[in-house]
């Protein structure tokens, strides 16, 4: 896809990215960004680059010949060579991450209901820190207004939706920071699905949010 | 063992072949990148061989390098090996146009690293490996080689420049595997200060264009 997108991650976490340091969730997160988004796709190509030439520089270390003897043996068990293909998306619109995510966990993986118009399907992703989910607005569908009591990062996969601030459409990636607050709307054409990742329950700015609250917990798993 | 006088030579063609060079067909034609593409093409034993004795002790630099939690240099070897069996197994997907064999084979040893952490570290599996985050889609545009090498050449000439405190971070964040928070915390600086040296050094590497080049680009037109 090469429409310009209005929101990116930032520099700093791209370059986390290409270092391979930014933890798994924000990694989803980037990657299902960078399926929509060719600026950042050809930056990162540079911030590999940089990576390489580290790496290219630094002392080399001697490797001992057994090992080349194993990784040749090892490569001799391949034959007949077959070249590994790289694996066909689930399904096309999506990005590969996130498809091969949805393939992986198709068991378990169920929408529930989280408000009038809001579902959820949580992912496994083996890490503890954020709750990785779907979320899906269905069209013109209003959301609680709330603010966040710990980063959350959203990309939204299809459709569109709005909040006071301004229209985030395919491929836009958000982050959001306590004291951020919020109330996303569904546009009114379709349903919104948005990939995200949640480090703490968000705060509803309702007074009688708190009723709210055993659903709104989160669930890293 | 290499003699003292073919060491010499040695080190003399790495520098050289070091420079990504183009052919006249326009072609990427530094030695890695040709041996590369000659062990995807036709499984040649001898230019994986080659190739082993250049990049092994680089991936194993690299590996020694790392700092990450839970990092031990008993796993040094390891990683050579299954980086070299990466590259022999994936070498047909290799596109000289995108990247130098030196960055691609940068890209492996980063994403092996990562899920050999990712490996030691969850308690429940992780249905994606870190080369899915890398995924391309289907209808990527191609990349123009021209300005990819430029961009090569350029980070290559100007990372041995930059001032020493954005060197020391760059190296704490690809080769040690530190996020900019922890980098932030050991160096005893704020995480912005971490930020904005990461930032000036991209800009130095024409990676970012610098604000002010940004504002004459926007005249420009």
């Amino acid at each position: 896809m090469t429409t310009k997108l209005n929101y990116h991650p930032d520099h700093a976490m791209l370059v986390e990215f290409a270092a391979g340091t930014l933890d798994t969730a924000a990694s989803i997160c980037v990657s299902a960004h960078l399926h929509f988004c060719e600026q950042c796709r050809a930056e990162l190509l540079s911030l590999n680059e940089v990576g390489a030439q580290l790496m290219a520089e630094a002392t080399p270390e001697p490797v001992d010949d057994s090992v080349l003897d194993s990784v040749m043996a090892a490569i001799d068990g391949f034959k007949p060579f077959k070249a590994l293909k790289a694996e066909q998306p689930i399904s096309s619109s999506f990005p590969f991450s996130v498809s091969k995510l949805i393939s992986d966990s198709a068991a378990t993986l169920t929408w529930k209901r989280l408000t009038a118009s809001v579902d959820i399907a949580r992912f496994k992703t083996g890490q503890r820190a954020y709750e990785v989910a779907l979320h899906k607005i269905c069209a013109g569908g209003k959301t609680p207004k709330h603010d966040h009591n710990g980063l959350e990062f959203t990309v939204v996969l299809k459709g569109s939706f709005s909040d006071e601030r301004a229209v985030y459409r395919e491929g836009d990636f958000l982050l959001r920071q306590p004291g951020d607050v919020h109330q996303p709307m569904g546009a009114q054409n379709g349903e919104c699905i948005c990939l995200s990742a949640l480090a703490a329950p968000i705060k509803l700015s309702n007074p009688l949010g708190f009723l709210m609250k055993p659903w709104l917990r989160i669930n890293p798993m | 063992m290499l003699t003292k006088k073919e060491e010499i030579v040695d080190k003399h063609t790495e520098k050289n072949s070091r420079v990504a060079v183009l052919n006249l067909a326009g072609k990427r034609s530094d030695k890695w990148s040709l041996l590369l593409v000659s062990v995807g093409e036709t499984r040649d034993r001898q230019a994986f061989a080659q190739l082993f004795k250049h990049f092994a002790p680089l991936v194993k630099s690299f590996a020694q390098a790392s700092r990450h939690e839970g990092w031990f240099p008993g796993l040094s070897e390891d990683l050579v090996q299954e980086v070299m069996i990466k590259v022999w197994q994936k070498a047909a997907g290799y596109n000289p146009e995108k990247a130098s064999a030196t960055t691609w084979i940068y890209t492996v040893a980063r994403n092996c690293r990562i899920d050999m952490l990712r490996r030691k570290s969850n308690t429940q599996h992780l249905p994606l490996e870190n080369e899915d985050f890398w995924h391309e889609p289907d209808e990527e545009t191609p990349v123009s080689l021209l300005r990819q090498k430029r961009s090569e050449d350029k980070v290559q000439a100007s990372l041995a420049q930059l001032p020493k405190e954005q060197d020391e971070i760059l190296r704490k964040v690809y080769l040690e595997g530190k996020s900019h928070a922890e980098a932030s915390h050991e160096l005893g600086l704020p995480l912005g200060t971490v930020k904005s040296r990461v930032r000036l050094a991209l800009q130095k590497m024409q990676i970012l264009v610098a604000p002010e080049l940004q504002d004459e680009l926007i005249h420009d037109h």
